[in-house]
């Protein structure tokens, strides 16, 4: 049975490090540009985001209020999506819902009209289907650290069942929230009404993300805590607890913006650290909370060994969740100033309230039973109120599902400059980086008119700057391995709108140009 | 890169664009007629001597014959047109659609001519303008005269600084 529970351990962790470099997310900019008035009905939409992505769902609603199919292709860091010829004059919008590598669905809305603007709605996310997960994200947290951390407490630290109660009902809420939580994510991944839970697409969505092995995981632990809770000997219970432990680290830090945060080789053990801390402290509140209550002869015992490990593990919990705050904040003003910085301020007020019951119990009420051993109430009450702190802190922290953290969002406005050029003919996509004036690298990614690759013998790129009299300077580009065109170190001297010409030579005889103007900042 | 070196760059390009073109010599002609094509070639590829000319023959232009030059060897490819054409009470689907000089050998500082004789459809467009687009190789690099103005831009569109060399249809008299 150890052997068992060993290898399959050792699966869940090849599963959970097995992701590549991850990262939030972020769309940059889009073609046409969100609110646009165009003359004319523009061929096709583009959105471009910091990383690549993959459509889940893009969807078109045309001016007459029409939902209208669409031919979506993702190219690299753009999903390109081909409209309709006969869009009605008016407001359209485009509603988008794309899976980023972190397993989060990234969803928005773009509007443009053509003609004159005849305003509608922008279609919101699903309340009830956001509520949901938030709830069935709190169950598993319920689930994980209550359930799977008082199961390890009982057997390791009290060897004994008190707060059963509690620790068998957060484990099975737990486990209905996690397989709650996967159909929910794929309801949400492919916008869908709730009632297509009974369906299997959002469920294979779903487990395609990073999210569903780290539920699969979180589902593997806490079936192996209610094993050991069962267990035959106290060997037994202690293999299990240890093991459905570790199993709570790995499920938190196979998920979620801070485990896609990089270095990764610091984010994820860090997770892992905090996680497993953050299980063993929360896990001892409810079976304590049980011996107080009941005066239990075992309190004292339990207690010592507790408060000598506590120290170190709260330790461990603060100082791994500091560096994780650093990586994913990136500034003190961000705190405040973004929502996922506004959660985290309000988990930490939370934190250190329950830092400061902690420490009470520690050095006052601590030695307090130890001195007369019927005085347990005042350190019933501090147990209770640190429950309901923690139960606090889950319901903060599961809303950060919702938001991007600051690190995602920098990580949007430092990306490089795209322009999109678009004839009948051809497209060209261009990135210039970093965008600004001094030397810039350009990458143009050339396209036929229906969005294929266009393969060009030779392409040059010539920028001018007719404003202040900068004649054309021209530069072969060079074809990448990627099948790309870059035309590196560019010397752009000056900030002002910059004209760019890009020919690409098709055949001997024949050669696409393209031309557009860009803002250099 | 320096700033003097910057407007040195910009310097060379812009006196670049400014010289000569591969041009036609008779820029006019009307349709259903034929039309001998001289194609002025007054300078190598910046300052290198010109080795080969290759000539594109543009669809609805046919019976086509070069001028042989002392010298060189001219050459040509020949393919399918995309429609039938009648030419002296026969249907033809197929003749040259290039023709290349090559083995001699025109120093930049002189000047040549390269000669075709082309008979001009009936129905090519009047009042539009037939380019033949040129490609241009010398001992060092290569110049390629294959820019077409954009429809409705006109002959001087301004696109493009290698423009290909073109003949103003006019209708049949």
């Amino acid at each position: 049975m150890a052997r068992l529970l060993a290898g399959l351990a050792a699966l869940l962790t090849a599963l959970c490090f097995a992701s590549d470099v991850w990262a939030h997310a972020t769309l940059v900019s889009a073609e046409p540009a969100d609110g646009s008035v165009l003359a004319q009905p523009p061929k096709m939409v583009q959105l471009h985001f910091n990383e690549s992505v993959t459509p889940a769902v893009i969807g078109l609603i045309d001016a007459s209020g029409k939902a209208r199919e669409v031919a979506t292709r993702a190219v690299g860091q753009s999903v390109l999506m081909v409209l309709p010829d006969d869009l009605p004059q008016g407001t359209q919008i485009v509603s988008y819902r794309v899976v980023s590598q972190d397993g989060h669905p990234v969803a928005g809305s773009l509007v443009f009209s053509i003609g004159a603007v005849t305003g509608a709605a922008t279609p919101s996310r699903d309340g009830l289907v956001s509520s949901l997960i938030w709830l069935a994200r709190i169950g598993v947290y319920l689930g994980l650290f209550v359930g799977v951390g008082g199961a390890f407490f009982a057997a390791w630290i009290e060897q004994g069942p008190s707060g059963g109660k509690a620790i068998l009902g957060a484990l099975y809420v737990g486990l209905i929230s996690a397989i709650a939580s996967l159909g929910l994510q794929g309801i949400d991944l492919l916008n869908l009404p709730v009632s297509n839970l009974l369906t299997i697409a959002p469920w294979k969505a779903a487990l395609s993300t990073s999210l569903g092995p780290s539920v699969l995981i979180a589902i593997a632990a806490m079936v192996i805590a209610r094993l050991g809770w069962q267990g035959p000997s106290i060997r037994s219970a202690w293999i299990r607890s240890a093991i459905a432990m570790v199993g709570v680290g790995l499920s938190l830090a196979a998920s979620g913006h801070a485990a896609t945060a990089s270095p990764q080789w610091l984010t994820r053990p860090l997770l892992f650290l905090h996680g497993l801390s953050v299980t063993f402290w929360v896990g001892a509140l409810a079976p304590l909370a049980a011996m107080a209550l009941q005066r239990d002869s075992a309190l004292l015992w339990a207690l010592r060994t507790f408060s000598s490990l506590a120290v170190w593990v709260v330790g461990v919990v603060v100082l791994a969740g500091v560096v994780l705050a650093v990586i994913q904040l990136e500034s003190f003003r961000a705190l405040i100033e973004t929502k996922y910085g506004i959660i985290l301020s309000i988990k930490l007020v939370l934190v250190a309230g329950l830092l400061a019951l902690a420490a009470l119990n520690r050095y006052r009420l601590t030695p307090a039973v130890m001195r007369n051993y019927e005085n347990t109430r005042p350190l019933l009450q501090s147990i209770l109120a640190e429950c309901v702190l923690v139960v606090a802190i889950f319901a903060v922290v599961a809303g950060w599902r919702f938001t991007p953290p600051p690190r995602a969002l920098a990580a949007a406005a430092k990306a490089p400059l795209a322009v999109h050029i678009h004839t009948d003919t051809a497209m060209f996509q261009v990135l210039i980086s970093p965008g600004r004036v001094g030397v810039d690298n350009f990458v143009l990614q050339l396209m036929n008119g229906d969005a294929s690759p266009l393969n060009a013998k030779e392409a040059t790129l010539t920028l001018s700057l007719p404003e202040r009299g900068i004649e054309p300077i021209e530069r072969n580009a060079t074809l990448g391995p990627d099948g790309y065109w870059h035309v590196t170190n560019v010397p752009l001297p000056l900030r002002g709108r910059w004209h760019m010409r890009i020919e690409a030579l098709v055949t001997d005889f024949r050669k696409v140009t393209l031309e557009d103007d860009f803002e250099l900042r | 890169m320096s700033k003097a070196a910057f407007v040195a760059a910009l310097a060379v390009l812009v006196a670049t664009a400014a010289s000569a073109h591969v041009t036609l010599e008779n820029k006019q002609s009307s349709v259903s007629s034929y039309y001998k094509a001289v194609f002025a070639v007054p300078h190598g590829c910046a300052g290198s001597a010109t080795v080969k000319l290759r000539v594109q023959i543009p669809e609805g232009v046919i019976g086509v014959k070069p001028m042989p030059k002392p010298g060189w060897t001219v050459e040509t490819v020949k393919g399918k047109y995309a429609t039938e054409y009648q030419h002296h009470g026969s249907k033809v689907s197929e003749g040259v659609k290039e023709v290349v000089w090559s083995g001699g050998k025109l120093a930049d500082d002189n000047y040549d001519e390269f000669i075709v004789a082309t008979f001009l459809t009936g129905g090519l467009k009047p009042n539009t303008t037939l380019y033949f687009p040129v490609v241009q190789e010398c001992e060092q690099g290569v110049s390629r005269w294959i820019d077409i103005p954009k429809e409705g831009q006109g002959a001087h569109g301004h696109d493009g600084t290698s423009p290909a060399p073109g003949v103003k249809l006019i209708p049949k008299p």
